[in-house]
């Protein structure tokens, strides 16, 4: 138990320090796993309001899909990604593997299923209505959508959290396709499983404690947005 | 605006739920249409509408194919109407607002519509907070701000107590005689049809059977199957 409350002293000197190494990692944390969140959202709110409302042939086929991939094991991502982008893989040219980019692609991998799955739910509950109300008030396409994004706002909202929370959690992709190398694709949960298995339970603590903080502030925005919806 | 509907056909799932041969809704006027359930009253408004497509078929406005003008002068209140996750006052506005009114513009009618339909108490209120009554006035309201050439009107005074349907009937005529729109009405309540219509369709099995002025849906009651309709509605 001493060895723990010692982690958690050692935890706040570190972060009270302004560690370079340590902010560095929180810096590098944040902008994977922004770019990635922001990346997956244009891709996926588009995608899951045209697969709630369209029908088209195969729709069921695709759900099932859908559904398969929200719930892929990061690790498996990140491998697809790796061989994807490793030397000898289709996009080996660009070199990106063990670069920030290569660990945003395979955020971006992990989290357009997510997100677009719960645009999905939303839309298919509640977008026939709401298209119908637009038509039936005079709106264009343009208004429609609008108004589309403006009554699934809370949901779109939480379908983003849950893929930023996704993102930011996960170990087993960027490891893989980041390699946790020091000062360049070291990110927290990276940076913690290897502390953890070098006994440095200090460090690993105040990352941790850093991305519970991250974690409830940003489930707290989305509390709170569910609250004034 | 007059409403011509001719050879309309639509099926789900492989059976056809409605068939019209000829129809014609006259400009001006408030018409009812009744009939049992599953005769294809709410299918024939939807079609109308431009929501849904039909199968086959026409529908003319002014004797004109719909273009995007003419559906932004057409309007539907649905029996279960979707109310946007806002105040009441924002609700109405809306369609002003999508036609880019003014502030002084969307003030004055959404005042008038508030104060017709007796809902200025509740104008801050969210629209999902509403009660089923409260909800179909307010759908109503934002309906009608606009002033639109065609009301289509579902079953809105469905479930709804004596008072409410009292103010919304008063509504339905104020819009019908002051702004000159054409009123078509789904009913359930043949109280309701005498009440407020000068014409009526009589839909059966997705067909028009008798379409005319309203007294001639109860002519030769006995052998028709709108006497029977009407006579289970009584016993209800």
């Amino acid at each position: 138990m001493e060895y723990i409350m010692e982690g958690f002293k050692e935890a706040f000197k570190l972060l009270l320090s302004f560690d370079s190494e340590v902010y560095g990692i929180f810096l590098l944390t944040l902008y994977v796993t922004l770019m990635s969140t922001v990346i997956s959202t244009i891709i996926a709110v588009p995608l899951g309001i045209m697969i709630g409302l369209k029908k088209f042939k195969m729709k069921k086929a695709l759900i099932r899909l859908l559904y398969t991939l929200m719930s892929m094991p990061p690790v498996i991502a990140g491998l697809i990604v790796y061989l994807i982008l490793s030397r000898r893989g289709p996009l080996g040219e660009l070199q990106l593997l063990f670069t920030p980019a290569a660990m945003i692609i395979a955020q971006v991998t992990l989290v357009t299923p997510i997100i677009t799955g719960i645009v999905y739910n939303s839309t298919r509950d509640r977008g026939e209505s709401i298209r119908q109300l637009a038509h039936t008030m005079g709106a264009n396409k343009k208004q429609a959508f609008a108004l589309l994004i403006f009554e699934l706002r809370a949901d779109l909202l939480g379908a983003i959290v849950s893929g930023f929370g996704r993102a930011i959690s996960e170990v087993g992709a960027v490891m893989l396709v980041g390699g946790n190398i020091k000062g360049h694709t070291r990110v927290m949960t990276t940076s913690i499983a290897m502390l953890q298995s070098m006994g440095d339970y200090s460090q690993a603590i105040a990352i941790g404690i850093v991305l519970l903080l991250i974690s409830f502030g940003v489930n707290s925005i989305l509390y709170h947005s569910q609250q004034v919806n | 605006m007059k409403i011509t509907v001719n050879n309309l056909r639509k099926t789900y799932d492989g059976k056809q739920v409605l068939s019209v041969d000829s129809l014609e809704v006259k400009k001006g006027c408030i018409t009812g249409i009744i009939g049992p359930n599953g005769s294809g009253k709410s299918t024939l408004m939807r079609l109308i509408s431009g929501i849904e497509k039909a199968d086959s078929g026409t529908v003319a406005f002014e004797d004109k194919k719909a273009s995007e003008e003419t559906w932004k002068g057409i309007t539907l209140v649905f029996q279960k109407p979707y109310l946007i996750n806002t105040t009441v006052y924002e609700n109405i506005a809306y369609p002003l607002k999508l036609r880019g009114a003014g502030k002084d513009e969307i003030s004055r009618r959404v005042e008038t519509m508030l104060e017709l339909l007796e809902l200025g108490s509740i104008r801050h209120r969210n629209a999902r907070t509403l009660s089923g009554g409260e909800g179909q006035k307010a759908a109503l309201a934002r309906a009608m701000v606009f002033e639109p050439q065609l009301l289509l009107l579902d079953e809105p005074t469905a479930n709804i107590d004596p008072k409410s349907i009292y103010i919304m009937e008063k509504a339905i005529r104020h819009i019908n005689e002051k702004v000159g729109a054409t009123v078509l009405l789904v009913t359930h309540n043949v109280r309701q049809l005498k009440r407020l219509c000068s014409y009526g369709i009589f839909m059966n099995n997705g067909s028009v059977e008798i379409q005319g002025a309203v007294g001639s849906l109860f002519e030769d009651l006995d052998n028709t199957p709108m006497g029977s309709f009407i006579s289970e509605e009584f016993i209800i």
